[in-house]
């Protein structure tokens, strides 16, 4: 029972900075390699202002995470308002960047040998409730206007400035959430496994975090989270080697983007709209012209 | 003075796509604006529109204010809003979410609002959906509201760019071959639409367009091009007898009433 | 600033060169960042050291095999991640997913294979510096310099001259108008994707000769990006000059303070440029395409 748990705990951690992945994948469409850079960060700012300045976990967390999002506004602010490569290549690099600084930095951050001594503050609950509140904050933001005009600028950049969204805003605003919401399951790592070192936190998770995404469908924010629910807490359980994980995720990803691109749950949603909708259905006669062929999104 | 646009120009690399181009329009009214292909209309309306600045020396001011040069977006904002030649709706959002999102730059609650349900936003929802509404009614689209706008027949869907193009409040709006792909019933309903948003609603148009009866039938003043220059200006009746709109287009099939 | 330290970024640009240039292929004829580069360069070179150790054949025949390995990884993971997206003109979303996705793929596989040990290649170069005045360059830097070049000079001439080298450039430009042209596209695009693999081959020995070879080399192809950023996305020309420019600026910062610290560098050059001069070198577009 003690390791279901711990393996749920990890699952639901991984849940809150997926939440956070689909803001700035799912709804806004950039890609980023280096968010598990913002997680470190979290991680270790938190860590550090607690076991070195005894602050408590409370601010330390605060702090983290603000201090997580001025960063991520400095690394966003050349890159917004250039095409999607730039993004994932400026991330990525920044993650390499990050990476290199935790090691090298052996003084303050332990190096490449990690940061120990974190006192256990995150429990079971802390992380239930933060996962209700990452879920419904997101929730809500993609039924609001930011959520909308996002997906505008995801499916078609020119038309939504043509439309008086401004555009490199609006992907700042995804980005800076993204990074809180990433650089927060940080805090509730570092506070569950009271150590971290630098080689957690590569550009391989931040891919891991995507592929989740588009595993459960990147229009659906319930379908991103039960992929990361199935793909996180499957392995452990089945007790599959770290390499066979890679290797399984990728066939299956790549499955998905071949035959099933809309994902495991395409455009559905588990919210109180969608299932009224559905019990609608059954009593709906619209008549809908059908003219262009399927392209997908 | 709407719209007043001078001298402007726009060349890409070596080729000249727009010369000295000038249109003003005081009042809310109907502007054609014809030429063979490649004579540099989309051009127009992307300098117009801020998808690229113009070349040096060129004037754009809408409702008096000089955007000459400006982001699209505060360009959208001032007062000018468009429709694409080639479709582009948004895929992911329902039709009524695609009027909605014209809508909400200017919806003003903050990201407060956009995380939780405050009551700002409460209300600022239901004003944006309630205006979006009204657009989607004003094209007769209300029935499809919640539908992909994929799945959309073509002609509805050049309706619901309109809708969409409302939403976003223009003082002009620019209509860039809206009839393209209807069939004559779905053109005259068009005209139909077109004239009412410039004489009940005050919005003023430019309209590019190849189907003749269309330009024609509504518009006031007909601007004609060529290779990017302005050959001729004019009422209907003195563009259709001229001869230099009449030799430019030369092997057109259109037929002019 | 010693003409030493020029000469030894130079060399390890030259590396970079080959890395961007096989990035720059694909993105120049399917517009998207191939991130399954790296783990394309790692595991044909791990078969360009498996091939070393079993046959104990010299240097030029493993870099045969790994570019010959490095090729047909390329064509296959075409077919396997990037074809239906094509056929199907997916948004460029996809492309990403597929080409991380498709990169963890190959870098499980050797993983699985090799296990994270460290390999080294067997030494290949009997005599290993070579003097010019008071410079001095390692025999495997020679060889590597001089081979990258040669290499990169024999894709501009085939790109420029040939006729499949115009096909490429043609389906880069405007592949819907090229196959209206009578080009068959898919075999351009399987073509592009064998050039860039077999220059991931090469690079992946290199890099496997300079470092050693483990299975996260691959993460270095992270250099080639950031070459092809400062250099101009999607500008062969411009990968080649940032590439060399970054190799230049890496080995002058890692000499005056450290190597540990030179990914911090590379990305803080990146992002200069990205605020100063975000077309690059070259100049490219760096809207999102209207």
């Amino acid at each position: 029972m003690e390791a279901y748990l711990s393996v749920l705990t990890f699952a639901l951690i991984s849940v809150v900075s997926v939440c956070g992945i689909y803001v700035l994948t799912g709804l806004t469409g950039m890609f980023s390699l280096g968010q598990a850079a913002f997680m470190a960060i979290g991680a270790y700012i938190s860590g550090m202002l607690v076991v070195r300045l005894n602050m408590p976990f409370a601010l330390a967390a605060i702090i983290a995470v603000a201090g997580s999002m001025l960063i991520g506004f400095i690394v966003g602010l050349p890159t917004v308002r250039l095409r999607r490569d730039y993004i994932s290549l400026v991330t990525l690099g920044f993650g390499e960047a990050i990476t290199a600084l935790l090691n090298q930095s052996v003084q303050v951050t332990g190096g490449a040998m990690g940061f120990s001594g974190i006192p256990q503050k995150t429990n079971f609950t802390l992380v239930v409730v933060s996962v209700i509140v990452s879920v419904a904050l997101v929730g809500f933001l993609k039924v609001s206007k930011y959520g909308r005009q996002c997906i505008a600028l995801k499916s078609d950049e020119l038309a939504a400035k043509a439309m008086g969204i401004n555009v490199p805003r609006m992907k700042m605003i995804a980005f800076l959430i993204s990074v809180g919401m990433t650089a927060y399951s940080g805090v509730l790592y570092a506070f569950y496994t009271t150590y971290v070192d630098p080689s957690m936190f590569g550009w391989r998770k931040s891919a891991e975090w995507v592929i989740m995404v588009f595993f459960g469908g990147v229009n659906s924010l319930t379908g991103s989270i039960v992929a990361t629910l199935i793909l996180s807490a499957l392995p452990e359980m089945l007790r599959f080697a770290s390499e066979y994980r890679m290797f399984f995720y990728s066939v299956l990803v790549l499955l998905i983007i071949n035959f099933k691109p809309s994902g495991l749950f395409g455009e559905f949603e588990l919210s109180p709209s969608h299932i009224s909708k559905l019990f609608k259905r059954g009593h709906k006669n619209g008549a809908v012209n059908v003219a262009a062929s399927g392209k997908d999104q | 003075m709407l719209l007043q646009v001078e001298k402007i120009s726009k060349s890409f690399g070596g080729v000249q796509a727009l010369v000295d181009f000038s249109l003003s329009m005081k009042d809310p009214t109907i502007i054609g604006i014809i030429g063979p292909n490649g004579a540099g209309k989309t051009t127009l309306f992307n300098v117009i529109s801020g998808v690229y600045p113009p070349d040096d020396g060129g004037k754009i001011h809408v409702n008096g204010q000089d955007v000459c040069g400006k982001d699209q977006f505060l360009i959208t904002r001032a007062g000018i809003a468009r429709t694409f030649q080639n479709i582009r709706l948004f895929k992911g959002l329902s039709v009524l979410e695609n009027v909605m999102c014209a809508f909400d730059p200017t919806s003003k609650y903050g990201i407060v609002g956009g995380l939780l349900p405050t009551s700002r936003r409460i209300k600022e929802e239901k004003l944006g959906r309630q205006l979006s509404e009204h657009y989607l009614d004003l094209v007769e689209l209300t029935k499809y509201r919640d539908e992909k706008p994929e799945n959309l027949a073509y002609g509805l869907q050049r309706r619901l760019e309109i809708a969409r193009a409302l939403a976003c409040k223009p003082k002009v709006l620019l209509l860039d071959e809206p009839a393209a792909g209807l069939n004559p019933r779905e053109v005259s309903d068009l005209m139909g639409l077109i004239k009412k948003l410039n004489e009940d609603l005050g919005i003023g148009i430019l309209v590019i367009e190849h189907r003749l009866e269309l330009v024609m039938g509504l518009s006031k003043q007909i601007y004609v091009l060529d290779f990017g220059h302005t050959i001729a200006v004019g009422s209907p009746c003195e563009i259709k007898t001229n001869p230099e709109v009449i030799r430019a287009y030369l092997g057109e099939e259109e037929c002019v009433r | 600033m010693s003409p030493q330290i020029i000469v030894n970024g130079i060399a390890l640009g030259s590396v970079y060169a080959l890395i961007a240039v096989g990035f720059a292929l694909i993105f120049n004829i399917l517009k998207f960042s191939n991130f399954a580069h790296g783990s394309l360069m790692t595991a044909s070179a791990f078969i360009g050291y498996i091939f070393a150790i079993k046959t104990k054949l010299g240097l030029f025949p493993v870099i045969i095999v790994s570019m010959l390995a490095g090729g047909l990884l390329g064509v296959l993971g075409e077919f396997l991640a990037f074809r239906r997206l094509v056929n199907r003109k997916a948004s460029s979303i996809y492309y990403f997913v597929s080409s991380i996705t498709l990169g963890s793929l190959y870098e499980a596989v050797v993983t699985i294979a090799a296990g994270p040990n460290f390999y080294n290649y067997p030494r290949f170069f009997h005599k290993l510096v070579i003097s010019i005045g008071s410079i001095v360059i390692s025999r495997s830097d020679a060889i590597m310099f001089v081979t990258s070049w040669i290499v990169l000079g024999l894709l501009v001439l085939m790109l420029s001259k040939t006729r499949v080298g115009r096909g490429i450039r043609a389906v880069s430009f405007d592949a819907d108008t090229a196959s209206m042209m009578g080009i068959n596209v898919v075999r351009h695009i399987q073509l592009a994707f064998f050039l860039s693999g077999a220059l991931g081959g090469l690079s992946g020995v290199f890099l496997g000769i300079n470092y050693t070879l483990y299975p996260q080399l691959g993460n270095l192809v992270t250099k080639g990006f950031i070459a092809s950023v400062i250099g101009g996305l999607g500008s062969m020309s411009g990968a080649v000059i940032g590439a060399v420019l970054l190799g230049v600026i890496e080995t002058l910062l890692i000499n005056f303070i450290g190597s540990g610290y030179a990914p911090v560098f590379t990305f803080l050059i990146m992002l200069v440029f990205l605020l100063v001069h975000p077309q690059g070198i070259a100049g490219s577009n760096v809207q999102e395409k209207a």
